[in-house]
């Protein structure tokens, strides 16, 4: 399966932007850097449209635009949280009109299946069209699903991404369960800050897949693979040893691993001792202090593979013998949910 | 009108017009502002939390609506019946 074209908007406005970036982090919580939405959504749409809606349209809209491909046979998206702001203007206004004269563009906007129904209504598509809501797989399931779809030659063109969004509600309630950081933040590097907790992330990131090479495709994706609580770091090494033998991959034949590190220290002691383990001797980089920490941050992760993949450009500090040509991506949300995709240059 | 003008830019969002921008007879629906029926359910809303006049019968809604002065003067009418 070919990466075709791959968008995103995200806390860094561009991968010029990404490149020039350190470990450095302004705060806990990294918000997207939008563009002006007018200049790639029409305007009667905008006005009904909350913050995640806007993003994810623009993104996909970004992404099928570099494709030259208005009309995916499939559109499908995944997102954790869904649309938050829309689900508090609505939950707010139940409150305050005592359950009663409720909004209906908030009700209506509110749903997780909204970007994904925006896309193909501005597209006028009237393909297949499905959110995968899963906590710290929907992404990675809205990617099967695309997969699935391709290898089984239904269709050839498919519209996928992953989107997230924080808001000033759903970022002090995660903050309130500790997920965050406290700040002040002590260090600016937030993988050495040696403390609990992670930094808020957000992002909309969309990708077009398609079956066949095109001859200006970012990258190969040769697999993907999901695992969920694995018991022991014995079991994350025996997943990720079995996925490169199933693709005949060694580990020199890696050039570099993108792994998701979030500067909470107990997070980032799996990544620690796999690169003492089975990714020894690989070279890797880090994402989430471009993006922060997310359910669906991994989207943001292969947005970076495919494009240090194109380019052969790689992030400041990073430097490998040679361009790069293999890139694994390997993440996990929470302990729970673990990923890993490998990808190729084209 | 300018307030109820005022409300309606608010209730729908519509960032880009002013209250001035609306022609007191100009078509709300369709040819004139281009609104549509997620808008005339936000219309509703309007007329019950500002105003607290419920509309009685959805299909008197064609007529309320057809523009800025038929709301206004649907609300003049039933203003002192909502306060009874």
């Amino acid at each position: 399966m070919y990466l075709r074209a791959a968008a995103t908007i995200s806390p860094k406005g561009s991968f010029e932007q990404v490149l020039a970036t350190t470990a450095s982090v302004p705060g806990i919580r990294l918000a997207c850097a939008e563009p002006d939405y007018s200049k790639l959504i029409d305007t009667r749409m905008i006005r009904r449209m909350s913050r995640i809606v806007k993003m994810g349209v623009a993104a996909a809209l970004q992404c099928l635009n570099e494709a030259g491909e208005m009309m995916p046979d499939a559109i499908i998206a995944g997102t954790a949280y869904g649309c938050l702001g829309d689900t508090e203007v609505f939950l707010q206004k139940m409150v305050e009109n005592n359950e009663q004269l409720l909004t209906p563009t908030a009700f209506i906007q509110s749903t997780h299946n909204t970007v994904a129904a925006q896309i193909a209504l501005l597209l006028k598509c009237h393909n297949y069209n499905n959110t995968f809501v899963q906590g710290g797989f929907s992404f990675e399931n809205a990617m099967t699903d695309a997969l699935s779809l391709l290898k089984e030659g239904q269709v050839k063109t498919v519209l996928t991404g992953g989107i997230d969004e924080i808001t000033d509600t759903s970022h002090a309630i995660l903050k309130r369960f500790g997920l965050y950081k406290r700040e002040p933040f002590t260090t600016d590097n937030i993988f050495q800050s040696r403390t609990r907790g992670t930094i808020a992330g957000e992002g909309a990131t969309f990708f077009v897949l398609q079956s066949g090479v095109s001859g200006n495709d970012y990258a190969q994706l040769m697999e993907m693979e999901t695992f969920y609580k694995p018991a022991s770091l014995v079991e994350i090494e025996q997943h990720i040893s079995a996925f490169l033998k199933r693709q005949n991959i060694n580990r020199s034949d890696i050039d570099l691993i993108i792994s998701g590190e979030n500067g909470d220290m107990k997070n980032d002691e799996v990544y620690e001792k796999l690169y003492q383990s089975v990714f020894t001797g690989i070279a890797h980089t880090t994402f989430k202090h471009l993006c922060g920490e997310y359910p669906t941050a991994t989207a943001f992760a292969l947005w970076l593979a495919a494009n240090i993949l194109k380019s052969g450009k790689l992030p400041v500090g990073l430097l490998l013998k040679k361009k790069p040509s293999t890139v694994l991506v390997y993440n996990h949300y929470q302990f729970t949910y673990h990923s890993l995709y490998l990808l190729k240059a084209c | 009108m300018a307030d109820l003008k005022k409300q309606i830019i608010a209730q729908l969002n519509l960032k880009d017009l002013k209250p001035e921008d609306i022609g007191d007879d100009q078509p709300l629906f369709v040819e004139g502002l281009g609104l549509d029926s997620i808008d005339a359910l936000e219309l509703i809303v309007l007329l019950q939390q500002e105003y607290k006049i419920k509309l009685a019968n959805a299909e008197e809604g064609q007529s309320v609506f057809r523009s800025v002065r038929t709301m206004a003067q649907y609300i003049t009418d039933h203003q002192g019946k909502a306060a009874e």
